[in-house]
């Protein structure tokens, strides 16, 4: 089992590039880079910058929407990533509506990338002779970052991995409906990966946890109904930190996050006991555990404890 | 009238490897060349990331991205694509918009025929240099620019890129743009050049190709002023009914190449910089197939004043 790094395209460059050169010299095995559309970074441009800054982690975009860019603009896009990084970089993509366009999209996006002259109209996509005239060669895994189980199950047939993210529990869950997708595939490769993103924080002490329930406080309020249901959550529990959230802010409704919540959502401890509840998802068949924001009360010394136990441990 | 000094600059197409074009610029800036534009266009590797590249290996050159268009990215994406650039790599950076090249934009689905592409185009800028004054960050904004209508609207910007070689189209160009343009206002030409030391018939096969798609882009009225319509008809049929441009390009009459392309051995360039540096112009790229090789970078490098 590996361990990745999770950052955001709403962090300053030096700080994400600081992160990743930590996240590398600790031989952590990716940087996912989060797509923040409130901030003024062009996912593509920050992977590229940070695969230049790098030579040997892997680098993901987390996760970008196919319907956001031209499918051809998204294709080159990754096959540029791919030649800058030789092979290093990953494209996730987002739920899009109808779901047929997901595999659409990866469907499209793979002929172009083998070099095909692809003609193909439907509501979102329109290729007429297409073809890319650029050079192709390292091939781009294409992750999905779903949570609706039509689309888990689409991941498990069509994807090359699945960026599983939510409470621990249902990380159980939706690895179960992506093999259902896994068992509908002709040939069954090795390749697959799942990854899985909780909310980390390493604590050094009590007042630490303020960012844990501060991340589970986000988290709960971005999470569908339905995926917080799967693992008993109900909207009673949730419904009055979302309205703590909107009225007075992140800071007021971490107060109002109850314990169950807490550990129910989110990794906390010590560098070495997040790393060991981080592992301990390997039993439900994750291959990859992303380490992501907040990190810690000193996100930059969290990353290296974390990289180091995570070596200890493994 | 003149301007005391002109920018060179060559202009890099994104269908190379990334490796190739770094390779490429590395040349560019060691002799001398103020800046390189990296192309973007459907089939081609995406122009952002290109330039990471470029600015992460280079030290000064200045990089030019573009022709960009507002129908294939939104103004939003090429905000914060320069944004990025400019934050990791410093203030290096300008942008060229323009509609773009229709035929590419229709393969992937964009009808440039439906949409008032000029209205897009100006939207965009405004909404650019909004965002980019509101961030602090300042990049020159050129437009790409052909027909009448484009020429008129170059006014909103920092500057023009012309599609045009000879001096008597630049000039043309230029009194159609001039009556609006603010002062400080650059004007520049991008046109496939070929400016040779030892003339090489690829290079001129390749340019013959380069003028041809130029000059079939062209709006039918600068066709029409410059008497060349009758002379394209049989390329053009052809090009409609889907013929590959190496073909078409056969059939295109040798003025084409004349008009629409630098095509001058190295003796010959200065005089033609002299006229165009009279014209007013002040930003000249050296498009394809000046970037063939690096040998076809040193030819042009070699001849360029103060270079």
């Amino acid at each position: 089992m590996k361990l990745d790094l999770g950052i955001s395209s709403s962090s300053p460059l030096s700080v994400a590039i600081q992160f990743s050169k930590l996240a590398e010299r600790g031989s952590l095995n990716c940087i996912w880079i989060g797509e923040d559309l409130n901030a003024q970074r062009e996912i593509f441009t920050v992977a590229g910058i940070i695969l230049l800054e790098t030579s040997r982690v892997k680098v993901g975009v987390e996760v970008t929407s196919p319907l956001a860019r031209n499918i051809s603009t998204i294709a080159r896009a990754s096959a540029t990533l791919s030649q800058i990084g030789r092979g290093r970089f990953r494209l996730g993509l987002d739920a899009a509506r109808p779901n047929a366009s997901m595999r659409d999209a990866t469907t499209l996006l793979r002929r172009i990338w083998r070099g095909e002259t692809v003609t193909f109209t439907s509501d979102n996509f329109r290729l007429g002779n297409y073809y890319a005239r650029y050079k192709l060669g390292f091939a781009t895994p294409i992750y999905f970052g779903v949570r609706d189980p039509e689309l888990l199950a689409l991941a498990g047939e069509t994807a090359d991995g699945v960026i599983l993210s939510g409470p621990k529990r249902y990380i159980e869950k939706a690895v179960a409906i992506v093999e259902q997708g896994l068992r509908k595939r002709k040939r069954r490769g090795k390749s697959f990966r799942f990854v899985a993103r909780v909310p980390t924080v390493v604590v050094d002490k009590k007042s630490d946890l303020k960012l844990a329930r501060e991340a589970v406080a986000t988290v709960l309020a971005e999470t569908p109904k339905a995926v917080l249901e799967m693992v008993g959550i109900t909207q009673e529990m949730v419904k009055p930190i979302k309205a703590m959230m909107a009225e007075k802010g992140v800071n007021e409704a971490s107060r109002i996050v109850a314990e169950d919540l807490l550990q129910e959502v989110a990794i906390y401890g010590s560098p070495e006991e997040v790393a060991f509840d981080l592992r301990s998802l390997e039993k439900y068949g994750i291959d990859e555990a992303i380490f992501g924001s907040p990190y810690g009360r000193e996100p930059a010394k969290a990353i290296r404890e974390m990289a180091e136990a995570w070596g200890r441990l493994v | 009238m003149g301007k005391a000094s002109i920018d060179f600059a060559v202009g890099l197409n994104a269908y190379e490897t990334v490796e190739e074009i770094v390779d490429k610029c590395l040349e560019a800036e060691r002799l001398g060349l103020d800046y390189v534009w990296i192309g973007d266009s459907p089939p081609h590797l995406y122009c952002p990331s290109v330039a990471a590249a470029v600015a992460s290996r280079t030290r000064k050159i200045r990089v030019g991205l573009g022709l960009l268009s507002p129908l294939l990215h939104t103004p939003d994406q090429i905000l914060k694509g320069i944004i990025s650039l400019t934050e990791a790599y410093g203030d290096r950076f300008e942008i060229c918009l323009g509609v773009g090249d229709r035929s590419q934009l229709s393969r992937v689905g964009i009808d440039s025929k439906l949409v008032r592409g000029l209205d897009y185009v100006l939207k965009a800028k405004r909404k650019i240099a909004r965002s980019l004054q509101a961030s602090g960050v300042a990049i020159k904004i050129w437009l790409g620019a052909q027909g009448p209508r484009m020429l008129a609207a170059s006014k909103s910007f920092d500057g023009v890129l012309m599609n045009y070689a000879s001096p008597r189209m630049i000039k043309w160009a230029i009194d159609r743009a001039k009556s609006t343009a603010r002062k400080n206002f650059d004007f520049g030409i991008y046109a496939p050049s070929y400016v040779y030391r030892k003339w090489r018939p690829k290079a001129y096969r390749l340019l013959r190709i380069a003028s041809a798609v130029v000059a079939l882009g062209a709006p039918a009225t600068v066709l029409d002023e410059f008497g060349f319509s009758k002379r394209l008809h049989r390329a053009m049929e052809e090009h409609e009914a889907g013929l590959r441009i190496e073909s078409v390009a056969r059939n295109v009459p040798a003025e084409i190449v004349d008009n629409f392309s630098i095509y001058t051995s190295s003796s010959g360039l200065r005089s033609y910089l002299t006229e165009l540096g009279d014209l007013g112009i002040s930003h000249i790229v050296f498009g394809f197939p000046q970037n063939l090789s690096k040998i076809t970078i040193r030819d042009l490098a070699s001849v360029l004043p103060n270079h």
